[in-house]
């Protein structure tokens, strides 16, 4: 069904099985249309339902070896989450008003980070199903710390030299401890590959400064001139530009390491997953659907959503080493629905 | 009967099955079984274009069969309203009536709710929540960047005078309270509170040439107070983040930052117009009070200078320019009849 024979990367007695997209932007885009409009309607209850739908839409429509995926979660306990999450961020930015001094709350929540993200990570796996096993996601709280906290900071710190090592921290943490059933996944990216990428990525960014830092010299020169307003302005302009570019820079540095931890990931020690996305290609990808959906007033927005999963589904795929009938599950879990809302409603996506 | 895969409970294994008779004696036949066996279904997955249909059983087994199979025979009693949405969602004339629907929804929201729902959050407001903002405002400005006032007590006295003059025609409805900084980095400037306190600048009050001058100035942040623009303000912002959630909640990541920074400019024009009340109300106050309700316009030309780029309103101010306000303000008092009142009053 799936099978695509890849001229003979794939090793003896394994299957390279693509994943695939059967959606559409025309029936996407009605179920989108519905979705918006309920959702104005009844002030933003009918969020939890459309989100539910949305993410059944894609997930029911991605199909690996003839078997397509399933989204669990009910519409309610979205909803409950999402207000929890909505009345804690009204009360933050109330107190906030109130007195800055309140900002101080922002201790407390990063010091409860590490564990919501592990709560949302689980909810997220425990309510996706393949083939009728459920993920699962067993998360540790220094883990998390490290992989979100400290080496983000880090890199941070160091202007982004020590960004390979973060990726490589959260694509490990995330991998080694996701679950399919009883079968574990297990991420080991190397090193060397992101650094590979992080180079290419940095010379781009470095020839993006390039204008800038000339517009620095030539506005040095003429302080003091009639002409430093201008000489200010191309400073400006060249800064947003190069801030622009370094933004798409940035994302296709994500596709690329994206690329480098699924094809350092395995499942149950002998399936392997492997992912090809072009970093330039994305990119380009989502440029355009951002110019479609403006010239549009947002109608091509479902177009866009559409375009963007199926590349990235028909770019990722499974080496199997094996029949896939063989995985059991666990007796059914939770997970926190509010802490995976809140990362939903804050707009914090972990995935690609 | 329907024809489908079955998986057995916790298990990936499919295997070829169907599914027949009804809802009260339902039997599934499995490829490699005996016998077929009666079922209870627990669960029916809703229908979703596209999406293969999944009946789950009280074990944990699922028989999985086509996303249009006719599951009537089960009597499908759950999921009415869904299965109803995903007809109309697949219907092209229905979903160009909703995306006309949603137009019209999302203009009118921005346009007429928003406004609307943040004024009715502000009057619902209670005072505590109102007077704990201006506490903290103040104790934030005063370590920041006001000092403590420097005009003298005569001085202070003689506006303070104007302003309680300038309250009481407003009007019972309105209190405020006039307060003295030291402007520090900010200079010339007066802010009003949301709770009613209205702050003005030695810096100001230094630059004022004339009575009428600060006048303007005080009833503009009388102005403010008695619209509760500072609340209606806040709110009005919050509603717009939630109204980017509910519409743009599911976008990519770039669509997304693009439409919060627009937001960022529609809070600059809801700033803009918010000036123009205040300025429409002080003219009102000054007129009714006998005084010259363009001066203050000469006040802020002065403490903007005369530099022409201030004089536009442009999509980042967020005040409308000088030369605009100048304009309005005078357009308004004629209205109103004050250039026939200077003509015949000899005190001016």
């Amino acid at each position: 069904m799936d099978v695509i024979a890849d001229r003979g990367e794939a090793a003896a007695g394994t299957r390279r099985l693509a994943f695939t997209f059967t959606g559409t932007a025309g029936a996407y885009f009605g179920i989108w249309i519905v979705n918006l409009l309920l959702s104005i309607v009844t002030f933003g209850v009918y969020t939890a339902w459309a989100k539910v739908r949305r993410v059944r839409y894609f997930y029911g429509n991605t199909w690996l070896d003839g078997h397509n995926f399933e989204y669990h979660a009910r519409p309610m306990q979205i909803l409950i989450g999402r207000i929890a999450v909505v009345a804690a961020l009204v009360v933050y930015n109330l107190l906030a008003t109130v007195s800055p001094f309140f900002v101080a709350l922002i201790l407390p929540y990063l010091v409860a980070l590490p564990w919501l993200i592990n709560k949302s990570f689980a909810f997220n796996a425990r309510m996706t199903s393949y083939r009728n096993i459920r993920f699962n996601f067993i998360g540790s709280y220094w883990g998390a710390f490290r992989a979100f906290i400290l080496w983000p900071f880090a890199a941070a710190l160091t202007i982004g030299i020590l960004l390979p090592l973060a990726s490589r921290s959260v694509h490990n943490y995330i991998g080694n401890n996701l679950r399919f059933g009883t079968a574990a996944f297990a991420t080991a990216s190397p090193l060397r590959s992101l650094y590979r990428l992080w180079g290419f990525c940095a010379v781009f960014a470095a020839i993006l400064l390039l204008p800038v830092g000339a517009a620095i010299y030539a506005l040095i020169g003429r302080l003091g001139t009639p002409d430093q307003s201008a000489f200010g302005g191309f400073v400006v302009i060249a800064a947003l530009f190069a801030y622009l570019g370094i933004f798409l820079v940035a994302i296709s540095y994500r596709a690329g390491a994206r690329n480098v931890a699924y094809s350092a990931t395995t499942l149950d020690g002998v399936h392997r997953l492997a992912s090809r996305v072009g970093p330039v290609r994305y990119v380009f990808i989502l440029v355009t659907n951002l110019f479609a959906a403006m010239f549009t007033s947002g109608l091509m927005i479902p177009w866009g959503a559409v375009r963007t999963w199926r590349y990235l589904a028909s770019h990722t795929s499974l080496i199997a080493a094996g029949p896939l009938d063989g995985f059991v599950d666990e007796a059914g879990l939770g997970g926190n629905v509010a802490a995976a809302e809140y990362f939903d409603v804050q707009g914090i996506e972990f995935g690609l | 009967m329907i024809e489908g895969r079955y998986f057995p409970p916790h298990s990936s294994r499919a295997l070829r099955a169907t599914l027949s008779g009804s809802f009260d004696t339902l039997e599934l036949a499995v490829e490699g079984a005996e016998r077929a066996v009666h079922v209870r279904v627990s669960a029916i997955s809703d229908r979703l274009a596209g999406v293969p249909r999944k009946i789950a059983f009280p074990d944990g087994g699922v028989f999985e069969t086509a996303h249009d199979a006719d599951l009537g025979f089960l009597e499908v009693q759950n999921g009415g309203f869904l299965t109803f949405l995903s007809r109309i969602e697949g219907n092209y004339k229905a979903v160009i009536i909703a995306t006309a629907l949603c137009i019209a929804a999302i203009f009118g929201v921005y346009r007429y709710g928003l406004p609307i729902a943040a004024a009715g959050a502000a009057w619902a407001t209670p005072q505590v929540v109102v007077d704990a903002i201006d506490y903290g405002t103040l104790e934030t400005v005063d370590q920041t960047f006001f000092g403590e006032t420097r005009l003298p007590e005569t001085e202070r006295t003689r506006i303070t005078a104007l302003f309680d003059t300038l309250l009481a025609r407003a009007g019972p409805g309105v209190q405020a309270e006039l307060l003295f900084r030291s402007g520090g980095p900010i200079g010339a400037n007066a802010i009003a509170l949301p709770g009613g306190t209205v702050i003005i600048t030695d810096e100001l009050a230094a630059l004022a040439a004339s009575d009428d001058e600060i006048a303007g100035v005080l009833a503009h942040e009388i102005g403010h107070i008695a619209g509760r623009h500072s609340l209606k303000q806040i709110y009005r912002v919050l509603g717009i983040s939630f109204m980017i959630a509910v519409v743009g909640g599911d976008s990519s990541q770039l669509i997304g930052d693009v439409v919060t920074q627009a937001s960022a400019l529609q809070s600059l024009a809801y700033t803009r117009e918010f000036e123009a009340d205040a300025d429409r109300y002080s003219v009102d106050l000054m007129v009714a009070s006998r005084r010259n309700p363009v001066a203050f316009i000469d006040l802020l030309d002065r403490i903007v200078g005369t530099a022409k780029e201030e004089g536009d309103t442009d999509w980042f101010s967020t005040h409308p320019g000088n030369a605009d306000r100048r304009a309005a303000v005078t357009r308004q008092a004629e209205n109103l009849g004050w250039k026939k009142l200077q003509k015949n009053d000899e005190t001016y």
